[in-house]
């Protein structure tokens, strides 16, 4: 092996990584022997795409399709937002990153999905590139993390890395703005929102059947792509992803229009970090913050 | 013309309510920007309740519950507090003023308190002016 994989270089931090090649080989491999083994009915992984910046997402469901499984620098779709569109007690094996394996703490924590009915196939990586632009994929628009934090099975090596940045730090110029500032940002950024729902349609916790956008009694907004509506939409999205949002990016990878949307997720997730001490996705026990209190939460945290 | 505040006030049946109620029993004198929704506990709230405020041209949001600990069905006010919190910290990171929404815990025996809190949030409101950001214009 000399480290250059069939889809480009890849630029490692510090410690050795395991390459995407390896990672793919390894991903077949597995996806091969539970479907023929019978212990899962279907592999969510990465499939080809029209080149190879472009891989799909893609559900093997015998043998013969995990020929068409791929994984490289640019498979960054979050695959737990499939988990539940099959039947509930399917037994599915999932391909996961790092922050893929925190939505699937959060579906669990919120009982959507049981465990025992997942084979994680955990994929340790910090070399993700966006598909658009080619850029890596880091804390900067993403929770930063390499590590699955749940997985039954690894198939690379752990990364190590010397230094973590903070998934915060690229909030600070924000956080410095004032309140008129920051509101003529987000007015231009969320006029320009279309109402497609994608990002909604990749987020593996936007699973609720009806979403209050679709609902008539009350009617939220109207379905038209105009700044209210969508201002009503958005926030409120933030507001039920409070303490449940992983940080993944996917929301605003999705976004035809590039609306920052990771950027309000993260200051969402700061703050509840900051106010309950708990981050999401990290531990099965856990329970997502809004729906627990403390008796002894301050009064602070309303000023 | 000068500007009188619309606010809206949001109060839980057993505390607040009641509360506002001792003053006007007691005759107390507050601004009469306030117009109350009554709710039997906080965590009726839904945060989009607040933003609809806003967009409906409320120029302030007044929130009154039981004491935490003291609410009348055990434990609905702490999980309000939590999502209040959140979405104070949403219209603030919005840019919408953080001082146009506060929430008190204003008890049935509070009269006093719920007069003052009221005279303080319009004064503070009138002070801050019309809200403009999320107010839907015909």
């Amino acid at each position: 092996m000399n480290g250059k994989s069939c889809c480009g270089d890849i630029e490692t931090a510090g410690d050795k990584m395991t390459g995407f090649h390896e990672i793919e080989e390894r991903l077949k491999s597995e996806a091969f022997r539970l479907l023929q083994a019978g212990e899962v009915s279907v592999v969510l992984a990465y499939g080809k795409g029209t080149d190879e910046r472009h891989p799909v997402p893609f559900a093997a469901l015998t043998t013969a399709d995990v020929e068409n499984i791929v994984f490289n620098e640019h498979c960054t779709h979050n695959m737990a937002r499939y988990l539940l569109r099959y039947p509930s007690g399917t037994k599915i094996a999932v391909a996961l990153k790092g922050v893929d394996s925190r939505a699937v703490v959060v579906l669990i924590q919120e009982g959507k999905i049981n465990r025992d009915n997942l084979v994680i196939l955990g994929i340790p990586t910090n070399s993700m590139r966006n598909q658009q632009n080619g850029q890596i994929i880091d804390a900067r628009t993403t929770c930063g993390i390499a590590n699955p934090v749940l997985f039954d099975i690894l198939l690379g090596e752990e990364v190590h890395e010397a230094t973590v940045a903070s998934p915060y730090d690229v909030l600070a110029p924000y956080e410095a703005m004032d309140e008129d500032a920051r509101w003529n940002f987000w007015k231009t950024e969320l006029d320009r929102c279309i109402r497609c729902y994608a990002c909604r349609k990749a987020c593996p916790m936007c699973y609720c059947d009806p979403c209050f956008i679709d609902v008539t009694k009350p009617r939220w907004a109207n379905k038209s792509p105009q700044l209210a509506g969508n201002l009503m939409y958005h926030l409120t999205r933030f507001q039920h992803l409070a303490g449940r949002c992983v940080d993944c990016g996917e929301c605003s990878r999705v976004c035809p229009v590039a609306i920052p949307l990771y950027l309000f997720h993260k200051k969402v997730a700061k703050d509840c970090e900051e106010m309950f001490q708990q981050t999401a996705g990290m531990r099965i026990e856990d329970k997502p913050v809004i729906v627990d209190f403390r008796v002894e939460d301050s009064d602070k945290i309303l000023e | 013309m000068d500007f009188e505040p619309k606010i809206l006030g949001i109060a839980c049946n057993w505390c607040t309510y009641t509360g506002a109620d001792l003053a006007g029993t007691t005759r107390l004198k507050y601004p009469q920007n306030l117009r109350v929704i009554r709710v039997m506990c906080t965590s009726r709230i839904n945060p989009s309740f607040i933003i609809r405020a806003f967009q409906l041209g409320a120029d302030g949001v007044l929130i009154g519950g039981c004491h935490p600990g003291d609410c009348h069905y055990n434990t609905g006010n702490l999980y309000a507090r939590r999502r209040l919190a959140v979405t104070k910290k949403i219209l603030n990171f919005a840019g919408l003023e953080a001082k146009r929404l506060r929430v008190e815990w204003i008890s049935a025996s509070e009269g006093n308190k719920f007069a003052e809190v009221v005279r303080e949030f319009t004064a503070q409101i009138r002070n801050l002016g019309p809200q403009t950001k999320f107010k839907i214009s015909p």
